[in-house]
């Protein structure tokens, strides 16, 4: 099922994406056995070039969220991404569901928009 | 307060800008020294340093610019969200003019993005939490411990709950 959250990526979603997006998608799929998973390369609407690869957004859906509040969600989010995150990747959208949420509430906020003159 | 949300971001803008600028205008290295001094081997960065700035205030937040011009679209979020529910008076940092700040406060919570943003001293989390909260409720209950009473509880009767 495609979520909403590709609907509104606009145009960075080819195919499985850039490294980093592969690298993400392998490794969070490895940390939090998602039942729905979308990686999302923000960078073109932070001003980077398509394929830039240093701002993403994720929607994880994962069983392993139960019980848990948002921040601690976003913690196992990223340690899966630890080394990505200390790395090129600087910014990091997170929606973090249990596959009950993610069923009765399908939907994403929009993306902030970009102000520009950002940087890590 | 509530008069100024409603009137307009721009006298909102400039209402924040008037409540922070005895703090957020400076650069921080002054802004840590007029604060007591280095104490022992810490900088802006340090445990010591960050552990006295999350506590200055009820509502602390770490982020891009300023609240009066923001320099990132994750940072205006957290300070737009503030300002819906009429927090206007607040201490915002801006890590981009002070590098050890802005590695220290990642240290400290353990957290590798900015914004951050912190109630009572405890950190609650970045932009993406920050809009879950005001979008559940939880941000209206959470400014109520504080003291800090929503605007939106005025503007609005039915605040839905998830």
């Amino acid at each position: 099922m495609r979520g909403p959250l590709l609907a509104a990526a606009g145009g960075a979603m080819g195919g499985a994406g850039g490294p980093l997006a592969r690298t993400i998608r392998a490794k969070l799929t490895a940390a939090l056995q998602p039942t729905h998973l979308e990686v999302r390369d923000d960078s073109p609407r932070h001003g980077g070039p398509p394929g830039a690869e240093t701002h993403f957004g994720v929607l994880v859906v994962s069983g392993r969220f139960a019980g848990l509040p948002p921040l601690q969600r976003h913690r196992l989010v990223h340690e899966a991404l630890r080394a990505e995150l200390a790395g090129p990747l600087h910014a990091l959208q997170v929606i973090a569901r249990t596959p009950e949420q993610w069923q009765s509430d399908p939907h994403v906020p929009p993306a902030p928009p970009c102000l520009g003159g950002s940087k890590r | 307060m509530r008069a100024v949300v409603r009137s307009g971001w721009r006298i909102g803008a400039a209402a924040a800008a008037a409540a922070l600028r005895g703090r957020a205008g400076r650069p921080l290295s002054q802004a840590a020294g007029e604060g007591g001094g280095a104490e022992g081997g810490g900088g802006s960065g340090s445990r010591e340093a960050v552990e006295r700035l999350v506590r200055e205030h009820p509502v602390v937040v770490f982020m891009k610019g300023s609240p009066a011009q923001p320099l990132c679209g994750f940072s205006n979020a957290v300070v737009q969200i503030l300002r819906l529910h009429g927090v206007e008076d607040y201490r915002a940092h801006d890590v981009l003019q002070d590098p050890d700040l802005r590695q220290g406060i990642k240290d400290y919570s353990n957290w590798p993005t900015i914004p951050q943003v912190y109630l009572n001293g405890e950190f609650v989390g970045g932009c993406d939490i920050l809009l879950q909260m005001h979008q559940n409720g939880d941000l209206v209950e959470e400014l109520k411990k504080l003291g800090i009473r929503s605007a939106l509880l005025d503007a609005e009767k039915d605040q839905e709950k998830k």
